[in-house]
């Protein structure tokens, strides 16, 4: 995510439209947050579903975008600033997740925050990479050392070597 | 009007990430993502302060929404973490990978823990 560039100094050189992009997707995803922080009223010091929800959701969809973006599609200027970057970054929330950790911790219940914290990094981690694999089209790759050949069509088969040796 | 509020809130938080993060990585040069680090654990600072200062000094619960989820909630993010880690750890970059998750959950911890005592006493 985190743009590095050389030499270009710690300049902004974004246009107003770019940031624009992030503005409105992050409005959105902060307010969609907000909904469902809203619907989900856990008894006081349970488990924080509604964060715990929307940073593995909003983990698997910027994975997913990220990776369409970067790997699968032709060139945008928008998608990411906005549905990556805007919306999914106001989405997900690191801070509320550090702050109800911390105060289970202080309210005498370290086991419940353990649990957190391990569940929506476990979660969190998995979503992200499911979320690119699928991006990729790699979830159900053909086994390589048993191919199904079409016995009438020896040309797809040759044509699908090439892909299955990618790495 | 809170979620007007939450709105705009969640607008400037988003641009303020992309912001910090552009001119803290640039700085850094690095492979390392010490960008959305930066802005993770200043976040879980200032949302600890707010939190401590709604619970024992009172502000507004309607304050706390708009600057805590949306302003806070916004500029913080959990998404960017874990594809970074995840990245980082395809790239074969492991030790990094793992310095992400373990670096941002101890210290996002011990900087909430700092705000929410800080915004509890002041």
């Amino acid at each position: 995510m985190s743009p590095v560039g050389p030499g270009n100094g710690p300049r902004i050189p974004e246009s107003p439209l770019r940031l624009a992009a992030i503005a409105v997707g992050g409005s959105l995803g902060t307010v969609a947050r907000y909904a469902i922080d809203r619907s989900v009223v856990p008894p006081p010091l349970g488990f924080p579903w509604a964060t715990f929800t929307v940073n593995v959701a909003g983990s698997f969809v910027l994975g997913m975008i990220v990776t369409l973006v970067v790997e699968r599609w032709p060139p945008t200027r928008f998608v990411r600033p906005f549905a990556a970057i805007g919306f999914c970054g106001g989405f997900t929330t690191f801070s509320t997740l550090a702050v109800e950790a911390t105060q289970r911790v202080q309210h005498g219940r370290p086991g419940p925050a353990v649990v957190y914290v391990t569940a929506s990094l476990v979660a969190g981690l998995l979503a992200a990479t499911l979320g690119m694999t699928l991006a990729r089209g790699r979830l159900l790759p053909v086994p390589r050392d048993r191919p199904v050949p079409d016995p009438d069509d020896l040309g797809s088969l040759s044509a699908a070597v090439p892909d299955e040796a990618a790495p | 009007m809170t979620v007007l509020g939450v709105m705009i809130a969640g607008a400037c938080g988003a641009v303020l990430r992309y912001l910090v993060d552009h001119v803290v990585q640039r700085r850094a040069g690095s492979a390392f993502p010490v960008g959305t680090m930066v802005i993770n654990l200043s976040g879980s600072f200032v949302l600890g302060v707010l939190t401590g200062s709604a619970l024992h000094h009172g502000i507004s619960v309607t304050w706390l929404t708009v600057v805590g989820t949306g302003l806070i909630g916004a500029y913080t993010t959990f998404s960017t973490f874990t594809f970074d880690s995840v990245r980082l750890a395809e790239a074969d970059r492991w030790g990094l990978s793992l310095l992400n998750v373990a670096a941002s959950i101890v210290l996002g911890l011990a900087a909430a823990a700092a705000g929410l005592a800080l915004g509890s006493s002041a």
